[in-house]
């Protein structure tokens, strides 16, 4: 398997009234082409902050990501901007959309603001209602953002992530925000997608959704304390030995 | 507790108080600003001719200087309570050199009036009255004021008959008989010294004088009746009608008064929006401090006493600035008028508290909206859950536009109240400028000639000269001798003509007891039909006659009665049978039949030959002619029709100045409106806009965007004020015309490039770079910024 992404000797450092605070120390690491990578740790222990790094959401102060064969670090904002637009998609915990524009239209703004996107209007619409059928939310088009439940705006954030066929899905505590049932609901579209062949690197708490991954990194004041692999790919059934393993792994760690 | 929460408040929303102050310093300088010019215009030349001293009547005679016959019918008429008498020498343009070269050009006879005989007060630039002038010193008036022509310091001669004096320039004096440009008469002030040396010539003591008559009466009608037969009156008028010969000055302050009027509601407006926007951006905290148990009026007591600081600070400079304003709008006037009030400073403080309270009053309503919000919005974003109307209007998958433009007009069409107060802003802003850009362009047009009494003509050549040696000659064919050579010299030229000339004579008027002197128009070589009337049917024979309305108002008089005239000292009938519109003789004057027996020589007024070309030339040629003429004439006041028009109302110049005064001060305006909404939407929008560029918008992109809506907005503005354009300007403008005399038929000349495109593109530019330049801001907006989404 390729690198789609590949972190060496990270580090970010916020100043905060003249004191230095080193959030991400010396943080290295990679992410294969397919992989679903979660990472865990404490409150306040750089995770947000390590994949709005690695996204190139927020600036790095040291080490180099790279991010299909490209240095992140190099890169100027418009070029940013291009990759962000073009290769990766975006979840947040907060369902954050544009409030004057419907569902559809939040969905297919990134398509329709891309230059590699030749498709008609016509077809962009398309192919939006029909990543929104498959994530059950086609009713839902032509609703304002305040319209619909949480679950379903929170897919819909989804559905705006895939819509540039992105290399990267980046998610910061995706299921944060939802009670179980859309948790779960949002957890398995997160899971088809990355087995049909979208990289995946999320941020959580919970120990059900990192479950559901390929590999799980836990970062402890800046640097990774542990890794661990599953081996083998999510399914249903074995859930709850994942679940079991992984919560065993963590206790280790300190969790 | 409050202290500390209205600390935080005022630290951690530093920009958006700033903005709120901003717009009560705006405020409060219109208002306080503009309340001060409504006094002052509204008794601004009432208080001028009273500072003056301005007597009830005045009259303008020539005469030797040892025997001026009026000064008879002054001492005899039992309606003169008193009057004084100032000695005037007449000069005219020919008699002034600057570095030895005639330096000035004016039609009119300007006037020379020693300092020590001042009957009435001059005043400096400075308000001073003027009392004592060095002897070789001299102060200039009216026309003569101006200091592109001469500046204090500079030298002048003044060479009459024989008499050549050299005069320092002190200054420009604010003349309240002749300092309007209108009456054309320009004062000299100099010493008296001077002023003997000057009488001392017998040729300038029988040739060059008369005396101005200031006269008080208690009864104006018996005044006109028993000096109407004053035989050397060059003007005669009362104080009322004086103040006419300051239209266009009040014009111009009535315009800038409008201008603040305007202005103090776009700054309500900004107030507004700003107070708006200050609470639906706080929702969070007025829910969290409802959810903790505070009342209504409590929350809404923390708001009130922000605002009451705010107001109280905002006020006081507010107040400091308003002083510079007002000199700013009433600087073109206050060079002839002594303009203002005595207790200008109290008016201001009291104007400044007045906005203070209305301001905390305006902001008590606004803070209502603080009552609709509940606890539930902190929890829940500002969404109750309710279901309101839908907020996204247009939709992106069904647009053939770009995503930024989109983005622009959906956030316009989606928030329609966020931008309402931008939309009424810029929409007043651009139907100011069309407003005086229309009455500018038509007071600069030919379609002003009908109020001037003349027919359309190719050229108009003005000849002060000319008129000079017909007037009052014993010759009665001088006048069609002159009209010979002047045809006879085109013809030579190559330019074969007809001419004719409009002449105005001096008749008395008398209806039942009323008696008066009033200017009757007169063209041997047209027909009373050619000329515009607004009631009843032209003159057809020798007996009928058109008569102003304003004479008829006068008079008393309507259409089809008979007043009598006195005409080669022959009292004739004559039946009126039609009413007229006219800016000659400050709106009173009338028309004669053609056939009506009266010599050219009798006439006391003219206006310019007027030729009309036989060989039928294109407008190209006619320019081309114009200045041919000027060269084998010798002068320059040749004029085609609506430069004629400009040169007699002398209104079209003024009335562009305040346009681009009011065209600096409306951009301003747009300028900071911009800067400031774009600032204040930039700081509700931090999470939106980190959004985008999360999501990968360029920074560029965000500020087309941003730019984007206010394009969106002036292309609306536009679009109302173009509807509103001609509406708008006959409701303001046709009461401007009124004032000068005509009061029906203006048919507005309207430029569309210049006033639908020219002037929207103008702001559009302005209010696109200001808000483009604001945008930038958004560069320091990251995308993990989106906590501040709401």
């Amino acid at each position: 398997m390729s690198k789609v992404i590949e972190v060496k000797d990270l580090c970010k450092t916020y100043v905060v009234n003249k004191k230095q605070n080193n959030v991400l120390k010396n943080v290295n690491f990679s992410i294969d082409e397919g992989e679903m990578l979660a990472v865990m740790g404490p409150s306040g222990s750089g995770k947000s902050t390590l994949l709005y790094t690695v996204s190139g959401m927020d600036k790095m102060t040291a080490g180099e990501v790279d991010f299909n064969g490209k240095n992140l670090s190099k890169l100027s904002e418009n070029e940013m901007a291009d990759v962000r637009l073009n290769e990766m998609g975006f979840i947040f915990q907060q369902m954050y959309m544009m409030k004057n524009l419907s569902i559809l239209d939040n969905i297919i703004l990134p398509a329709v603001k891309s230059k590699k996107n030749t498709e008609s209007r016509k077809e962009t619409e398309k192919r939006g209602r029909s990543i929104m059928h498959k994530l059950g939310i086609e009713d839902t088009a032509e609703n304002d953002i305040n319209e619909v439940s949480g679950g379903q705006l929170q897919r819909a954030c989804i559905c705006r992530s895939m819509i540039n066929n992105p290399k990267v899905i980046f998610a910061d505590e995706p299921t944060g925000a939802l009670n179980r049932t859309s948790s779960d609901e949002v957890m398995n579209e997160l899971v088809d997608l990355n087995k049909e062949g979208t990289t995946v690197m999320l941020v959580t708490h919970d120990v059900k959704v990192a479950a559901k991954c390929t590999r799980v990194i836990y970062i402890v004041d800046g640097g990774i304390q542990g890794e661990y692999d599953f081996q083998t790919r999510y399914t249903p059934e074995e859930l709850r030995l994942r679940e079991r393993n992984l919560n065993n792994w963590l206790m280790e760690m300190g969790w | 507790m409050f202290s500390r929460i209205l600390k935080n408040d005022l630290k951690r929303k530093k920009t958006m108080n700033i903005i709120l102050m901003i717009f009560v310093i705006l405020s409060v300088m219109f208002a306080s600003g503009s309340i001060n010019i409504m006094i002052s215009v509204y008794g601004g030349i009432d208080y001028f001719l009273e500072k003056a001293e301005m007597s009830d009547c005045v009259m303008l005679t020539k005469a030797p200087y040892d025997n001026n016959p009026a000064e008879d019918y002054f001492e005899n008429a039992t309606s003169v309570t008193s009057y004084s008498k100032e000695t005037i020498i007449f000069y005219s343009a020919k008699n002034l050199f600057k570095d030895s070269v005639k330096y000035v050009e004016f039609e009119n006879p300007g006037v020379i009036t020693s300092v020590d005989d001042a009957k009435i007060n001059y005043f400096d630039r400075n308000n001073e009255v003027i009392t004592e002038i060095e002897k070789g010193h001299i102060y200039l008036g009216g026309i003569l004021a101006s200091k592109e022509e001469v500046q204090p310091g500079d030298v002048i001669e003044l060479r009459i008959e024989n008499v050549t004096l050299e005069l320092t320039v002190d200054g420009f004096v604010k003349d309240a008989l002749l300092g309007s440009p209108f009456i054309g008469n320009p004062r000299m002030l100099m010493n008296d010294e001077d002023v003997r040396t000057l009488l001392a010539s017998e040729k300038i003591r029988n040739l060059d004088c008369g005396a101005i008559f200031y006269a008080y009466t208690d009864d104006i009608k018996l005044y006109e009746k028993e000096i109407s037969d004053v035989p050397n009156s060059m003007f005669s008028s009362d104080s009322s009608i004086l103040m006419l010969t300051y239209m266009i000055d009040m014009l111009t302050a009535a315009l800038m008064l409008i201008v603040s009027i305007c202005l103090i509601l776009i700054a309500f407006a900004m107030l507004s929006f700003t107070i708006k926007f200050t609470i639906s951006e706080d929702f969070r905290e007025i829910g969290v401090m409802k959810a903790i148990g505070l009342k209504n009026s409590s929350v809404r007591g923390l708001y009130m006493i922000k605002y009451i600081c705010i107001s109280s600070v905002g006020a006081v400079i507010g107040y400091l600035l308003s002083r510079p304003f007002e000199d700013l709008l009433l600087g073109s006037i206050t060079d002839k008028i002594v303009i203002g009030n005595d207790n200008s400073v109290a008016t201001g403080i009291i104007t400044a508290i007045a906005v203070v309270l209305i301001i905390v009053a305006f902001c008590f309503s606004c803070t209502k909206a603080i009552k609709k919000l509940s606890p539930v919005d902190a929890v829940r974003n500002g969404e109750t859950g309710e279901r309101h109307h839908k907020k996204s209007v247009l939709r992106l998958y069904k647009s053939r536009l770009g995503s930024n433009l989109f983005l622009g007009l959906n956030d316009v069409v989606s928030k329609p109240r966020q931008y309402m107060s931008m939309i009424i802003t810029f929409t007043i802003t651009l139907l100011l400028i069309m407003l005086l850009a229309n009455t500018a362009n038509t007071l600069a047009s030919d379609k002003l000639l009908f109020l001037l009494g003349t027919t359309r003509s190719d050229v108009y050549y003005n000849s002060t000269d000319k008129a000079m040696e017909f007037m009052g000659s014993e010759n009665e064919d001088r006048f069609y001798e002159i009209e010979d050579e002047i045809k006879q010299t085109m013809a030579d030229n190559g330019m074969p003509c007809d001419i004719h000339e409009e002449l105005m004579y001096s008749i008395p008027i008398e209806f039942g007891d009323f008696k008066s002197n009033y200017m009757m128009q007169q063209c041997k070589d047209t027909h009373t039909t050619d000329y515009v009337y607004s009631s009843g049917t032209a003159p057809l024979y020798e007996n009928e006659i058109a008569l102003s309305t304003m004479i008829l108002d006068d008079l008393g008089a309507e259409i089809g009665d008979t007043v009598i005239l006195t005409i080669n000292d022959e009292r004739k009938e004559f039946i009126i049978t039609a009413s007229l519109v006219t800016f000659n003789q400050l709106g009173k004057c009338g028309r004669l039949h053609e056939s009506v027996d009266i010599q050219p020589n009798q006439a006391a007024s003219v206006h310019p030959f007027q030729i009309n070309f036989t060989d039928n030339p294109d407008d190209a040629e006619i320019e081309a002619r114009i200045e041919k003429m000027q060269e084998i004439f010798g002068t320059d006041k040749i004029y085609d029709a609506k430069d004629f028009v400009d040169s007699s109302t002398r209104s079209a110049g003024p009335i562009a100045t305040a346009k681009n005064l009011v065209l600096m001060i409306t951009l301003m305006i747009a300028i900071l409106i911009t800067v400031l909404m774009e600032r204040s939407f930039l700081s509700k929008e931090i999470g939106e806009i980190a959004l985008q560029k999360a999501i990968g918008f360029r920074s560029s992109a965000i500020s087309t965007q941003h730019t984007l809506r206010f394009i969106v907005v002036i292309i609306l503005s536009s679009i109302i004020a173009i509807t509103l354009n001609i509406p708008f300007t006959k409701l303001v403008s046709d009461r401007i015309f009124a004032i000068m005399g005509a009061t029906s038929g203006i048919e507005y000349k309207i430029i569309p490039l210049e006033v639908f495109v020219l002037y929207p593109v103008i702001l559009a530019a302005v209010v696109g770079i200001s808000a483009f330049l604001t945008s930038l801001f958004a560069r320091t907006i990251n995308a993990d910024d989106m906590g501040n989404i709401e």
